[in-house]
């Protein structure tokens, strides 16, 4: 995942995929009226449906009613053309619109019913291959691939040659036949993609039937995937059926098709260009109004492909001044008043709210909070690295007394790597597949000018060795997949450490790990600190990991931060409900030894709306009445020790300023 | 990699087979006789069959189905129906014409889209990605057999700058590759753009970026040689068409190639003349096929050493 799971605009697919249920396909069709072009080319495409179906009321003439007194007349806007034959006839006196307006009715229906066939026959063989697997679902899929390890459309051709009466049903059984792979595969991939999913695997296990399961979870996933595919299908098929056509491969004649218009034209076209050119047009605003409609359909599914996934845009508005006087030399990085928004559609989310808070020189900080809380967000800001939409709106981000948020694209890339470096929860995901781990260190190694020539491989074998690689040799030679993922990520501390940053992000570096190299992991994390003093913030969920490797605690909740301070104090003392929650949660999974259960009764709040009082109000056990109306003050209870909530306003406390 | 090797030889060697039987059967199941076709109109019923004998069509479907497996292990793929015709040579004589064009308008096609598709890909939705998809999208709505008669009438018949049939030189190709590449473009560009944008949201891509490694080689490394990957498959499919023959766009430009060849041969009914091209369209389909896999895998390490 990219951003933080919780933000809507990165998870309207995923989290309906989840629900399953959800009426999937009428969503789609709520979300195309939102685009214009995708709208537009649907509007198009259903008036040509519109006039082909009633192409018997609204034809002027008969289309196989010839008049040879009238033959070849030019369309009504040219010299000696007039509105009786707007588009004109053709050789035997038919009238070109009428023969296009039935044209349109054979080559839609053809096409739609072959998409219909290609449609029932990929579904059903996706399905009993995905369901039923083993070897027919061997048999069905290497039969697929030998199809399209030939091109079909020559086969289609010589079928079709040789068949005496070319009706509506022989062309749709043709194309359709060619179509079937495309469908299946994907209704396979859906279906074992989607049987693997828990909800699935439980309506199973309380005893629901295989096509229970498969027409309430697996089958709304599908149509709507389907929808741009067989768009696409469609625009393909209108465009092969009218080349058959064009080659006397299409409908019987005299029936008309817009191929065989296109193709009596040819013949033709010195005399009457019109006749070629028309049932050409036809055909390309069709196609390109069911194009514009499967690329707006597409592009739902799967929005990435418009938005990108990296855009920086720096701060332009000037810092505050009271961010620039509260400079010390002694914080190594110093976060001050900084929001995160991700603007959306459906409202902008407001990630990250007013956070403050410093790392100092060798410290590790450790940030903790549920999926959601805007940690990783945080972490992503301060690299400079938010993926677009996201951004920093406001606030600054210090790091040696620069503001990140408001440096240079250049500026920013020295510090990347040499300044702070980052490690992220995936480690799988984090290397490139298809580079080595020498190349991917040696490449480093020359961008810092850490070494040349030899140097660099006994540079990136030391690097390896000082993260206890045992075989540093086999893992630089080896590429990412063929490495455990507790070597992955010690793969990619020792790529961070090359530059030796000053500061280092760790976003849930051990949370896809096991235990035993968890702890490792940590052991190694802190040897580096000790003798590089390097700083860290560390991010995680779990304030059991963080209580062992931070110096500091930083709760955040909701994009905000509601409780910090230095890590003794804030594990033996906490205040802030919520954090009392997240201690109690661990003490409880201790105490069982099971799998961690829901800790906190309720769900975080929306982050598109922002609510007055205290975010954690509605699932506060201690709320009161002013939670729910006034924003809780920072109180500082102890040295260092500060946290937000009206339970600790008494005059013994110390109010801080915002 | 021997085994993979092996193993798709034998993949191949059954596609080809399965193909050409089919077609074998395909083309002598229905209706229509080639030695009727071949004779004029009121031709009585003794002299077709003298016809049919000397064709061979006389003879029982499996006794025609085994000569003409015998004969094509001899190599010798039969003489055409019409004016007899080795067809081993007139379908070889055709294939380099295929060849070249196909393999100019692929090499255009791939030299367009890569750059622009990219460039496209680096701002999702800027004004260059917007002109991009507009272009290939009404690119991709011209059907080429419409498109390639529209190029002839303009810059043959009408402004005369080039043949509109035939090859004679440079200039004949002109046209057709036109077309082609017209046609082939918008699927690649999208593909390629795709790809791109896909793999720039990838996490690796990210963590790079976290190291400090310039755009430079972030794109030209990190970046195009994971994209490149899915493209091998793209740009493979694309050249079995044009090389297995673009049979409508061959027969508008009357080029001398297969799918011209195919096309003359159905509509004549030239049994050993389909067979030909067929077979050699099918091998020119799988051996891509094939190299397309080996590409994959000599790409992806994953693929390669799995």
């Amino acid at each position: 995942m990219i951003a933080d799971p919780t933000l809507p605009e990165t998870t309207t697919v995923a989290s309906s995929a989840g629900a399953g249920a959800q009426p999937s396909l009428r969503r789609l069709m709520g979300e195309i009226r939102q685009r214009k072009v995708a709208t537009a080319g649907l509007l198009v495409f259903l008036a040509i449906l519109l006039i082909a179906l009633l192409a018997p009321l609204l034809a002027p003439h008969e289309p196989l009613k010839q008049n040879l007194g009238d033959n070849f007349l030019p369309p009504a806007w040219k010299d000696g053309g007039d509105w009786t034959y707007p588009f004109g006839t053709d050789p035997l006196g038919r009238d070109i619109l009428t023969r296009l307006m039935y044209g349109a009715r054979s080559s839609l229906i053809i096409s739609i019913g072959a998409v219909f066939v290609g449609l029932a026959i990929g579904l059903v063989t996706g399905l009993v291959a995905g369901f039923y697997g083993g070897f027919l679902d061997t048999t069905l899929m290497r039969l697929g691939d030998i199809q399209l390890a030939f091109p079909f459309v020559l086969f289609a051709i010589a079928i079709l040659a040789v068949s005496p009466n070319r009706t509506v049903w022989h062309l749709m059984a043709v194309l359709g036949i060619s179509s079937w792979v495309i469908y299946a595969r994907v209704v396979r991939s859906r279906v074992l993609s989607e049987r693997n999913k828990d909800y699935a695997r439980a309506a199973q296990a309380v005893g629901a039937s295989r096509w229970r399961v498969l027409r309430r979870y697996v089958l709304p996933n599908v149509w709507q995937a389907m929808v741009p595919i067989a768009l696409l299908n469609l625009a393909y098929f209108v465009v092969v059926e009218s080349l058959l056509s064009f080659i006397a491969l299409g409908l019987s004649p005299p029936n008309p098709s817009w191929g065989s218009i296109r193709a009596d034209g040819r013949q033709y076209m010195m005399v009457d260009p019109w006749m070629a050119l028309l049932p050409g047009f036809a055909i390309v605003i069709t196609v390109l109004a069911i194009g514009l409609a499967a690329d707006g359909f597409a592009d739902i599914l799967d929005p990435k492909l418009t938005q990108g996934a990296f855009q920086r845009q720096p701060l332009t508005s000037s810092m505050p001044d009271s961010t620039i006087a509260e400079e010390s030399e002694n914080d190594l990085l110093q976060v001050r008043n900084v929001c995160i928004d991700y603007p959306a559609k459906s409202g902008t989310v407001h990630a990250v709210r007013d956070v403050s808070l410093d790392v100092a020189p060798a410290e590790v900080v450790g940030i903790v909070g549920e999926s959601g809380s805007g940690k990783s967000t945080l972490g992503l800001a301060i690299m400079q690295l938010l993926d677009a939409p996201g951004r920093v709106t406001d606030g600054a981000l210090l790091f040696e007394g620069a503001d990140l948020a408001r440096a240079s694209n250049k500026r920013m890339n020295q510090i990347r790597g040499r300044g702070i470096g980052m490690i992220f929860q995936d480690p799988g995901n984090s290397l490139n597949p298809v580079l080595t781990v020498g190349y991917q260190l040696a490449e480093v190694i020359r961008a810092n000018r850490a070494a040349s020539g030899d140097g660099i491989r006994t540079l990136a074998r030391q690097s390896l060795a000082a993260m206890n690689i045992a075989d540093p040799d086999r893992v630089l030679r080896a590429y990412p997949f063929q490495l455990s993922g507790g070597m992955q990520q010690r793969v990619m501390i020792a790529l961070a450490m090359i530059a030796k940053p000053r500061l280092l992000i760790l976003d849930e570096p051990t949370s896809a790990l096991d235990v035993t190299t968890q702890a490792q992991l940590l052991a190694e994390l802190e040897s580096l600190r000790a003798e590089h003093r390097t700083s860290m913030l560390f991010i995680s969920h779990d304030i059991a990991l963080l209580a062992q490797i931070a110096s500091r605690i930083v709760v955040m909740y909701a994009g905000q931060v509601i409780e910090s301070g230095p890590r003794d104090t804030v594990v033996a003392n906490p205040l802030h409900p919520y954090t009392r929650a997240l201690i109690g949660a661990v003490e409880r999974v201790d105490a069982a030894g099971e799998e961690r259960l829901e800790a906190i009764a309720g769900d975080p709040p929306d982050l598109r709306i922002v609510q007055p009082g205290c975010p954690f109000a509605p699932r506060c056990p201690l709320v009161m009445d002013r939670c729910w109306t006034v924003a809780p003050p920072r109180i500082a209870r102890e040295p260092g020790h500060e946290v937000a909530c009206h339970l600790y306003e008494s005059p013994g406390s110390k109010e801080i300023a915002a | 990699m021997l085994a993979f090797a092996l193993q798709r030889t034998a993949q191949m060697a059954l596609v080809i087979f399965g193909v050409i039987t089919l077609t074998f059967f395909a083309i002598r199941l229905v209706p229509g006789d080639p030695a009727r076709l071949m004779e004029p109109p009121g031709t009585p019923e003794s002299v077709l069959d003298l016809t049919r004998q000397k064709l061979g069509t006389d003879k029982p479907l499996s006794r025609q189905y085994l000569d003409f497996l015998s004969q094509l292990a001899r190599g010798d793929m039969g003489t055409s129906f019409r004016g007899g015709r080795p067809v081993a040579s007139t379908v070889l004589e055709s294939v380099p014409n295929t060849l070249a064009l196909g393999a100019i308008s692929m090499a255009i096609t791939t030299l367009v889209a890569f750059p622009l598709g990219i460039a496209a890909s680096r701002k999702p939705n800027g004004w260059l990605d917007r002109a991009t998809l507009a272009l290939s999208s009404i690119a991709q709505a011209t059907p080429g057999f419409w498109l390639g008669v529209m190029l002839a009438l303009l810059f043959a018949v009408n402004l005369r700058w080039f043949p509109a049939i035939g090859n004679a030189g440079w200039k004949s190709y002109v046209l057709p590759v036109a077309t082609l590449v017209i046609s082939l473009f918008p699927l690649q560009i999208r593909a390629v753009r795709q790809a791109f944008i896909e793999t720039m949201g990838e996490g690796f891509v990210r963590a790079a970026r976290a190291r400090g490694l310039s755009e430079r080689r972030l794109l030209g490394v990190h970046i195009t040689k994971v994209a490149a990957i899915p493209l091998i498959t793209i740009i493979g499919l694309q050249a079995g068409y044009v090389l297995g023959g673009a049979i409508v766009i061959e027969s508008i430009f009357n080029w001398p190639g297969i799918g011209n060849l195919t096309l003359q041969a159905i509509s004549q009914r030239d049994f050993p003349m389909i067979q030909g091209t067929v077979l050699i369209t099918a091998v020119v389909f799988t051996l891509i096929n094939f190299f397309v896999d080996l590409t994959y895998a000599a790409l992806d390490p994953r693929v390669r050493l799995r």
